[in-house]
Order: C-alpha cells, then sequence, then structure tokens
C-alpha cells in the first residue's frame, strides 16, 4: 500500500494537523508507505497560468512545471485529502493542486472527438477528511460541492472498485475538546474500515488462479 | 447602477476571455457602470495565508488584506462571475476569492446568533461558464460550482435577487456554432439583467 496524503492548512497546530498525524499513524502501522504533500508548507502556488494553458494539452510538456507531484500521485495507490473546508469546499490552494496536476495525460484522457477517460485507475481507495464551520444541514443543502468535487469528480477517474472514506467534523468554530476527541475516534474507526482488507485491483493486477 | 464583473482565466485568446469581452461590453452598452475584476490580470493571489485565518473571525480587522475587494464589492449592485470549470470546480484562483474576501461581515454577518446575508444591496446574479466534459458528467460530479453559486452565493446577496447560470457543456468538442450560439446567449441574457 502506497499512500499519498495532501494536506492543505495555514495554521501548523490546527484540528487539521491533528487529523493528518492521525492517518498518517494509522497508516504507517498498516505497514504503509506514506507521503505527505503540505501545501502550504512548501509554498505550492495554486494558479494555473496562461504559459500552463498553452502546453495543457501536451501530456509530456503539461508535468514538467508539477513533475515531482505528478510522480507522487502516479506511485500511489491511496489517494487522501486532508482539508479545512472554505466556502463549501476546498481551500484554493488544494483546488489549485487539483487544477496544475490533474492534468491530460495523468488524471485523464481526452481522446480525440471521445468523451474524457479516467487516467487514476491505479488508485484503489480515496479518502476525504475535513472540517466545516457549517453545520450538517447546511452543508447538505448547498449541495457539499467540497465532498462531491472529490468523492464524485476526482473518483471518477480512479479505479472503478475505489474503496472511499469520508469523515467531516461540522461546526467547527463551535468545536469543544470533546468534539474535537470525539470525531478523532469516528476518524480511527473510518481509518480502519477504509485500510482494511486488501482491495483487488481491476483487471491487470489480479493475481493468477 | 454599478456592476462588478470577476474574471478568472489567464489567457486572453481564450473563449472565456470572449465571454468576459461580451458581458462588459454589453452591460456597459446598457448603461451600468462596470468594474471589471480580471483577477488574474490584477495578480490577486487566491491563498488564505496563516495570519488571515487566526484573524478570520475579527470583524473589521479581518478585511484589511483585501480592503479594495471588499468595498468593490460593496459598491456594487450586480455581481456576475466569469470563468471556466476545471476539475469539477472554479479556477483556484476564483475559489480563493471567495475564500479571502467573502469574509464574516462582508458577504455574512452574526445576528442574535444567527447568520445573516450581508450583501443584500446586491440585486442581481449571475455566473457565465464553460465545461470541459458534458452536461451528465458534471451532473454526476454533482456540479459543484453550479451548487456553490446558486446556493451559496445566492444565499448571502440580497433575497429577491435575481439569477441566472448561463453554462456551456462539453466545451472540448463544441463547434465554432455552438460556441457563437452561447456567446449570443449570454449577450441576450445580459441585455435583460
Amino acid at each position: 500500500m502506497r499512500a499519498l496524503i495532501v494536506y492543505s492548512h495555514p495554521k501548523e497546530g490546527s484540528f487539521n494537523a491533528a487529523v493528518r498525524d492521525l492517518v498518517v499513524a494509522k497508516l504507517h502501522n498498516a505497514g504503509a508507505e506514506v507521503e505527505v504533500i503540505d501545501l502550504y508548507a512548501e509554498g505550492f502556488d495554486p494558479t494555473l497560468t496562461g504559459d500552463e494553458l498553452d502546453i495543457y494539452l501536451d501530456t509530456e510538456a503539461n508535468i514538467r512545471p508539477v513533475q515531482r507531484h505528478v510522480k507522487a500521485l502516479r506511485r500511489c495507490d491511496t489517494l487522501i485529502f486532508v482539508y479545512p473546508t472554505w466556502w463549501y469546499g476546498l481551500p484554493a490552494m488544494l483546488k489549485g493542486w487539483l487544477d496544475r496536476v490533474m492534468v491530460p495525460g495523468v488524471a485523464f484522457t481526452m481522446p480525440e472527438g471521445g468523451d474524457i477517460g479516467p487516467g487514476l485507475t491505479h488508485i484503489t481507495r480515496l479518502g476525504v477528511f475535513t472540517t466545516c464551520g457549517a453545520s450538517r444541514w447546511l452543508t447538505w443543502t448547498i449541495g457539499a460541492p467540497g465532498r462531491r468535487t472529490l468523492l464524485r469528480g476526482v473518483r471518477l477517474l480512479c479505479s472503478k472498485r475505489v474503496r472511499t472514506a469520508f469523515a467531516a467534523h461540522y461546526l467547527m468554530d463551535s468545536s469543544t475538546p470533546e468534539t474535537r476527541a470525539a470525531h478523532l475516534a469516528r476518524l480511527d474507526k473510518a481509518m480502519d474500515r477504509f485500510i482494511g482488507a486488501p482491495v483487488r485491483s481491476a483487471g491487470i493486477e489480479r493475481a493468477p488462479a | 447602477m454599478r456592476a462588478m464583473v470577476v474574471f478568472s482565466h489567464p489567457v486572453p485568446e481564450s473563449f472565456s476571455a470572449a465571454l468576459h469581452q461580451k458581458v462588459v461590453k454589453t452591460l456597459s452598452a446598457r448603461g451600468w457602470e462596470v468594474d471589471d475584476c480580471d483577477l488574474y490580470a490584477e495578480g490577486f493571489d487566491p491563498v488564505l495565508s496563516c495570519v488571515e485565518r487566526r484573524g478570520y473571525h475579527d470583524v473589521g480587522p479581518n478585511l484589511d488584506p483585501v480592503a479594495p475587494y471588499v468595498e468593490r464589492l460593496r459598491a456594487a449592485q450586480a455581481l456576475v462571475f466569469v470563468f471556466p470549470v476545471w476539475n469539477f470546480g472554479y479556477p483556484a484562483m476564483l475559489k480563493g476569492f471567495f475564500d479571502r474576501c467573502f469574509l464574516p461581515g462582508v458577504s455574512f454577518e452574526l445576528v442574535n446568533g444567527k447568520v445573516a446575508p450581508a450583501l443584500t444591496h446586491i440585486t442581481r446574479l449571475a455566473a457565465v461558464t464553460t465545461y470541459g466534459g458534458t452536461r451528465l458528467r458534471a451532473v454526476m460530479a454533482g456540479d459543484p460550482p453550479r451548487h456553490v453559486v446558486k446556493r451559496a452565493v445566492r444565499f448571502v446577496v440580497n433575497r429577491n435577487a435575481k439569477m441566472r447560470y448561463l453554462a456551456l457543456y462539453d466545451m472540448n468538442r463544441a463547434e465554432e456554432a455552438k460556441r457563437a450560439a452561447f456567446l449570443a446567449r449570454v449577450g441576450a441574457e445580459m441585455e435583460r439583467l
């Protein structure tokens, strides 16, 4: 199991950092290889530029500006996002990571005249762990755009058999030490289910009978 | 009447830029005073910083880092977003505009412990956008950008505001005629705004 965690929070010591640390610890315990990309810490630039759009469809050139990230994405079989939900969605920092790293030839294919095809079929586990200022009710009323971007949008690009996990602490601004501890306990269980028994890969990697 | 047009695309020759031009020209011709806010051209920084996150709920000082943008928002009666959909959402540039400028005290307020909209001077709200994939694909992904504009942003402006969400789907395969038709439709809708 090779896990990539994409983490996006500006403040060290935030509750999201505690979520990240628990996720990393659970993966280590399961014997997984773990890589963490901390977007704020490395000063990632989330802005897709005009120059990058010029080479967007050139599947060799388009990965050059973000080579290290593409390599990490291609290596992993488990992709996990840890972030705070702002305006019902991903922080610009994380949205920009999708814009710049999930390019044609990496995350999807664009065959001439055909519809978009998936490019992340090597990913068999997709996890989304977040905090929301809004209540669960309000988040669902708005349609949970952040969750949908990842668990529906990005999921369409992954393996058909991808196993997913989701956990959110709602009403984060009125959280207490008790609610936060309860959330970490829920996350602990969610991670157990998520890691679970080995996921059978679609097609090619299946062991011979 | 003042309209703020928030545009997010880096390439001047793009179809998004053509839509942007159409919106600005049509609104100006109809007598709107247009505040053209081109986020890429203005070099807007979409990253909400650690300092901003710490001071997020401190109403008043929290808007200091983006004061000019807040003033422009507050001066507008119409708000129009023009952007492409990338990877199931708007560009990070535009997401950062929401993260950094739609602050407590700017877009919403706490009144008697309840969240109340604070952009009630905005009576017209529109989005003009293009999707690379098909409508079906957007629906399968839950169409996050449509939800944010039609529900989240809609909630913080005037409750009687007129709302238009204009989208061209399957842009990657759209021929010239389809693009031209969409451009004309955007022009007609802006005439009526």
